[in-house]
This record gives C-alpha cells, structure tokens and sequence, in this order.
C-alpha cells in the first residue's frame, strides 16, 4: 500500500508552503511600495508564479514525472553538479532558518521581551526535526492537519468587515509608491514555496490533476492574500498602513469578544503552524538534496547535522532588521532558483529528448 | 508382542502423569473391568457432558470389545503422541486410555460468567448485551449477529507458557486480505510468555508500540464489533478477555460511539461534534488558564478581570503549580473512585467534590476559576467514548499545561504542534492514523464529523482498502 500525495494534500501543501512570515507585513510593503490600491500588484504577482508553476508543470510532463535529480544527473556529471547542490543547500538551508528566526523574534517582541529568542528557535527547530524525519507524507499529513487547524481564522476577517470603507480604497491605483522593483521582489517573496513542488514528483500520485492541484494551491493563496490586501486597505488606508510595523497583528488585536479580547498573540501562535510548514519544506528540499551528495548517510543523522547548523548559523542575525535583510537576500536568490532551475531542466530534457530520437 | 505395546501403552499414560506430577486438580478414575483409565481437569468440562458422553457410557460397558466399539465413534478422537493428549486435557478434554489406544474427547464447559452490560462502554440506546472473558461466547455474539459464511474466523495460539487462543475474524467478501495477512503474521510472530488481555495483545501488534495513543480500537460491545466487521474492518479476539481489537483504526474512529446510529441523524451530529469540542477542552482549557493568568492578562476582558484577580490574590502559588496540582488531584479521585467498590466510590467522589470543590478555595489554595477549569476538563475527557483514549489525552493534558506554564500561549501552540506532528507519523496497519482529514478523504467525512442520514452513508471507509467499497445503494 504505497502512499503517494494525492492533489487536495499537495495543493494544501504548496499552499501551506508559501503562506509564511511575510503575511504579516504584506499590507504595508504594498502600500509603502505601490501606494493606493497596492493590493492590485498582487494579481500580476499571482500570474508570474502561476507562468512559473506552468514551467514546473513542462518539467513534470518531459521529465515524465521523474526525480528532478535524475534529470539532472543523467546529463551532468556529478562532479559539476555537487558545487549546484550545494548552493542549494546552502540558499534553502539558510531561507528556512530566518524564516524562523523572524517569526521567534516576532513573538519576542511581542510577547516575552525578556526572554532569550534563541531559546524558542530551540524548540521551532525541535519541531521541524521531529516532522522532516518523519518524511514527506508525514509532513504533507501535518500540512494538511494545519490547514484545517488554522482555516477558520478567516472567519475573524468576518468581525472587521463593518469598518471596511470601499472611501478608504480611493480611485486612484498605483499612486504614491516608490522602488517598485525592490518592492515587488518583497512582495514575491511572499508567494515563494511553490518551487519546492519540484522535488516533490516522485512523491506526487500520476493522478491527472496533480499540476493543476499546483495551481490551486497558489490560486487559493493568492485569493487570500488578495482578500487581506483589499480589506486591509479599506479598513487602515494607505497612509495609515505605511505607518503599521504588522498590519494584521493590528487586525487581529482589534477582535474582541465578551469573554476575551487582544487575541493577536494567541492567533499569532496559530501561525506557527504556517511559518513552520514553509520551513520544513525548505529544509526537506535541503535535506533531499544533500542525500544526493551523501547517500549512505542515515537520514536521522543529516537531519540532526543540517538543523544543527542552521541553529547555529541562526545565532548571527540578532535584531529584525538583520533577518529582514537576509531574508530580502535570500529571497532574490530563492526566485532565481524559482524560474531558474525549471528552465535549466526544460533544457536538459529537451536535449536528453534529442539524443533519443537520435539513438533510436 | 502383545505384552511390548501394553507396555508402550502404559509408558504413555505413564508419562501424561508424570507431565501432570503436583498437579492437585488432576482428575483421574479407573474402570477396572474394561480396562480403561481416564484424566481430565474437572474444573475445565461441562459436567453434564462428562456426564452423559464419558462417565455413563464407559460404566455401562462390560467386556473390552464393547469398548473397542464405543471408541470409534467420531466423537473419540484417537490420539498418537503425548504433546496432542496433554494439550487436549489442558483444553477441556478427557483422555481415555484403554488397553492398546488413546482417545480425547472434548467436553470443555468451564465456569464463565454471563453475558451482562459493559460497565466501560455503557449507551443509552442500542443492544446492552457485552463480551464476556470467553471467547467462545464471544464469537457467537457476532455469529449471531452476522449470519453469513464470508464471516472467516482463523485461530492463532499466543504466548509461550499460556498457549492462549487468538482468533481473527473477519469477512471475506469486504475486509482487504492483505491487512488480514499482515495481522495475522504480527500476531504470530509474537514471543512472550503469556498474553492476559486485548490491550496487552494489540500493544504487541501495533505499528508503533512507543506512542501514547493506541492505535487499535478496542471494544467490548458485539455491536460495534460486528458494525465494524461489515466496514471492512479485521477483529481480534483473545480467549479468556472482553476486549476485542478492531484494526485498522484512525484517530477520529475513537470519537465515534454506537448509539450515534440508534439516535437520530441530528442528535448522532450534535453528540459528535460535542465531543470533538470535548476533546478540545480536556487538552487545552486548563493550559489556557495558566497561559492567560501567567503571562497574558491583557486577553481576560476588563469585566472578568476584578473577579478573576478577586478569586487568585489568596493563591500563593504560580498558576502553573496551582493547576497542576488540582490536575493531580483530579487524577488521584478518578484513580480511586475506579479501584473502590462503588458504593464506597461514591463516597469518595462527594468527599473529593468538597475537598476540592470548597476547601481547597477557602484555604486559598486554588482560585474558584481554575476550579472550574480543572473540572470542566475532566468531565470533558470522560465525554471520550473510548477509555483509552480519553486515558491517554489526559496523561498528555499536563504535557499542555506544562508548556504554557513556561511559555504561555506560544507554549501551547507548541503543545499542539507536538501532538500533531507526533500523530502524523502514527500508522495503524501501515494506513494512516490520521484519514480521513490526512490524507483527505472528504467521502469519509460524513460518518467522523457528523453522523449524516442512513442514505447518505453509501460508502465503507477508505482505510479499510476494501474491494467493495459500496455499502448500500442510495435509495434517495
């Protein structure tokens, strides 16, 4: 009874990949960068990862569902694919690590001011490792568990919705910003994680919609992104949201109900469970590749070794602004990756499809 | 040569008491005239049995010709080595020695207790009657409520010393027959002494014996035994225990109970969902509280402030320590209201009550708030209709309370996450523990989450990998 992820579990898991940290910031990078109406920027955004999944899609059907690694090494030597692997490693590696290390030093902030961050970025990794070893089914399985777990915290969008003001829109679209590049990097960042679906394939059923659940999986992250975007732009205006560190921790410590109020840090909690899954993956994706490079190593063991070092490395950054920088980074290198390595095995297939018709 | 296989002969029975030697409740009578020579345990055969197929008929012979006679009847069994005799003698049989041959027959009829009402599992509608430690009676309770010949029942004996039966049942025509292949090897591959109990057994079987939850089902009603059979399910039944393993079990499966199908569809769903809210706040309400009054005040409302700050300025403890405790002493009650007769249980139980309920408030120990925390969280475990289950929620419960204690609500997040993430690794007979929410089966959902109209119900589960799937046709 082999298990293979079928397309609900893995359009939940792309999603769940790509729904991260950035969330919190969202609102006020569109304002800051594209002004009003920024939210707009995110349909343009939504359509390049669906034209890059579309590319990941030309890998899957080449490549006939084959490991991108094989791919790979069937028409390079290994030897020119080791330094490859590991600037995979290395970018993935260190991606999830201040995607982690943001959201501890988030919760620090707000919560628990005194106490060393370090300490909860302990017990994040701790989690990642306890789910990374138990492979990809079992984190599909947590994804999907998460998904549902954390579903009903848009109901909350609900209870702001009376102070949404179509006014606070304005007619205007795209005016005031400023560095649109650098902002609409940021704000593709926000939709990075589908990339991992490239390392998925063997794992994927040869079901039919397999690509297509991709695309949902995206399609829905990008509804609600859209959807936090417009009612954070009709309930804070734009030059309000430039002024907001984290728009939707402001969203959210504005629920009350009778028997509690000032919910955000019990729902930024909540997030955990989204900033984790982006983590794991990106760890998964480090750990599958650096199997290639050490076969013979017990999984546990790479595990153990890969954490290790990131925990480590994860000392460096030390304020906000640290990770902030290192995640805008690595975030640029991430979307190379993105488009660039579906290209390259495009490519490859294209030539290794040649030699065949040629050979035989 | 006559006189060389008497000797054999007498070698044998020679050797059935020698392997009986000490053994007090050995029965052994002599009938001089037709040289026959019996042993059994008294205490294993129905008397009237003995009676009327053994005692009577061998008195009532005169000449050893007559014996020879009444031996070949097909209830006699003739036996050839001394481990089959000794092993039948153990089982409730007599072996009847007479000059040159050996006989067993069965006459087992031990005393056994009726079949009553579960004490763990009581319904309010629905069948009463329960398993009882006889497997025997046992099988015939599903025997009578499945009468079908694609009910298959194969027998395995478990336990070194104990030899005791096994039987795995399950149906031809639905159950999936690798799961009944991968069952009956983990079963067979068992060494250990003895085995006692369908809860001992099914930590033997199970994939991963470590975790805190269990990943077989276990019952002691006939009813859902045999709803299950018909899902697909495979049944375990070990002889001498009511508890029956029903594999392969999910998650969700121990959130169901059988009087969900005797009611109405509607209040089947409200029971349902009322116990997945129960076993939200048997895991986190009390966590919640030492959370929120440790670390996050500013969440309680200005109106519940006064009386919250009203009912813990006497408290000297952190409400960490202030919850754990009055877990514990939850814990301390449950355990001896279950080990205490029950008259004297419910003495225990009203003594407990306003120890913890007054006392403990008045001496400023506990506030009143907690209290009611404490107690709703237990109630709410007890709302869990496997006891198992509930048990092992609740042993995880201070692991929660633990975690925000330390970390507030970021430490019960991560309280959850570690459940989560533990339960997606669990597997029971290599599906997964969690179906059908992860994987996503939404075709299930309709009999985990609610309990949708007969009609409806069209399909077996998923994890049961049946080869019919369709359970009815859909009359709407």
């Amino acid at each position: 009874m082999t298990e293979k992820i079928r397309p609900f579990n893995l359009a939940v898991l792309v999603y769940m990949s790509q729904v991260g940290i950035v969330v919190f910031t969202l609102p006020r990078t569109l304002a800051d960068y594209f002004g009003t109406n920024g939210w707009l920027f995110l349909i343009p955004c939504f359509l390049l990862v669906s034209f890059n999944i579309y590319l990941i899609s030309c890998v899957y059907r080449l490549g006939k569902g084959r490991s991108v690694f094989d791919i790979l090494e069937q028409s390079v030597p290994k030897l020119l694919l080791y330094p490859l692997y590991a600037a995979l490693i290395t970018v993935w590696m260190l991606f999830g690590c201040v995607i982690g290390k943001k959201y501890v030093l988030l919760f620090q902030m707000l919560a628990f001011p005194t106490t060393n961050p370090m300490v909860f970025k302990l017990m994040f990794d701790l989690l990642a490792f306890m789910l990374i070893i138990k492979g990809i089914y079992a984190i599909s399985r947590a994804a999907t568990m998460f998904f549902w777990i954390t579903l009903w915290m848009y109901l909350l969008l609900l209870w702001v919705l009376p102070d949404f003001n179509w006014v606070r829109l304005t007619p205007f679209i795209l005016q005031g910003g400023h560095d649109q590049i650098k902002g609409g990097l940021e704000v593709y960042g926000a939709f990075l994680g589908y990339e991992m679906s490239l390392l998925l394939f063997p794992y994927i059923s040869k079901a039919k919609g397999s690509m297509a659940a991709i695309q949902a999986g995206n399609a829905y992250l990008s509804f609600s992104y859209i959807n936090l975007g417009l009612i954070s732009f009709g309930i804070f205006s734009q030059d309000q949201l430039k002024q907001l560190l984290y728009p939707l921790l402001d969203i959210l410590a504005y629920i009350q109900f009778p028997f509690v109020e000032r919910l955000e840090n019990l729902l930024y909690g909540f997030f955990l469970f989204l900033v984790l899954i982006t983590a794991v993956m990106y760890w998964w994706g480090a750990l599958e590749t650096a199997r290639r490079i050490l076969p013979r190593l017990k999984q546990q063991v790479l595990t153990f070794m890969l954490l290790g070092i990131t925990y480590s490395i994860s000392f460096i950054p030390k304020t906000i602004d640290e990770v902030n920088t290192w995640i805008g980074f690595l975030g640029n290198v991430t979307i190379g990756i993105a488009f660039g390595l579906p290209l390259l095995l495009i490519t490859l297939l294209l030539i290794q499809k040649k030699g065949e018709k040629r050979d035989g | 040569m006559p006189k060389q296989q008497d000797q054999q002969e007498r070698l044998s029975l020679r050797h059935i008491l020698q392997e009986f030697e000490e053994c007090a409740d050995l029965t052994q009578r002599e009938f001089p005239e037709i040289g026959a020579y019996i042993v059994y345990f008294s205490h294993s055969v129905d008397n009237l049995l003995l009676i009327n197929q053994v005692l009577d008929p061998l008195s009532s012979l005169k000449r050893k010709k007559d014996l020879e006679q009444l031996l070949c009847e097909s209830q006699f069994v003739p036996v050839t080595d001394s481990k089959t005799a000794v092993k039948g003698i153990l089982g409730g049989g007599v072996a009847i020695f007479a000059a040159d041959s050996v006989h067993l027959i069965d006459v087992f009829g031990p005393e056994a207790r009726s079949v009553t009402e579960s004490e763990t599992e009581s319904i309010i509608a629905g069948p009463h009657d329960a398993f009882v430690e006889s497997a025997t009676t046992n099988i015939s309770l599903i025997r009578r409520r499945i009468r079908s010949s694609h009910l298959k029942v194969i027998h395995c004996a478990v336990g070194e010393v104990s030899k005791t039966d096994v039987y795995i049942l399950y149906m031809k025509d639905i159950a999936n027959l690798d799961y009944v292949k991968d069952l009956e090897g983990r079963i067979r591959r068992i060494e250990t002494d003895a085995i006692n109990d369908g809860g001992m057994l099914s930590q033997y079987i199970e994939d991963k014996p470590t975790s805190v939850f269990p990943q077989f089902l276990t019952t002691e009603r006939p009813d859902v035994s045999s709803s299950k059979l018909v899902s697909g399910k495979i049944l375990v039944l070990i002889d001498n225990s009511p508890t029956v393993i029903s594999a392969p079990a999910s998650f969700f499966e121990f959130f169901s109970s059988s009087d969900d199908y005797y009611e109405r569809w509607v209040l089947g769903t409200a029971l349902r969902l009322v116990r997945y809210v129960a076993l939200l706040i048997t895991l986190m309400l009390t966590a919640l509280y030492v959370a929120v009054t440790s670390f996050h005040y500013e969440m309680i409302p200005e109106s519940m402030l006064l009386t919250l700050a009203e009912s813990r300025n006497r408290v000297p403890f952190p409400p960490v320590y202030e919850a754990l405790m009055m877990e514990f002493t939850i814990e301390l009650l449950r355990e001896a209201g279950a080990r205490l007769p029950t008259k004297v249980g419910q003495t225990i139980g009203i003594v407990g009550g306003i120890v913890i309920g007054q006392a403990a408030v008045q001496a400023g120990l506990t506030s009143n708030i907690l209290i009611i925390s404490v107690a709703s969280s237990a109630i709410a475990s007890f709302v869990i209709p496997s006891y198992l289950m509930s048990a092992s929620l609740r042993v995880i419960r201070f692991g929660v309370i633990i975690l925000a204690g330390v970390w507030g609500n970021m430490g019960l997040v991560f309280g959850i996450a570690v459940i989560v993430i533990h339960l997606c690794g669990l597997s029971s007979l290599g599906s997964s523990y969690l179906i059908p929410v992860a994987p996503m089966r939404s075709r299930d959902w309709k009999d985990v989450f609610i309990r949708a109209p007969f009609f409806a119900l069209v399909t077996r589960p998923t994890q049961n990998q049946t080869s019919n799937p369709i359970r009815q046709k859909n009359r709407k």
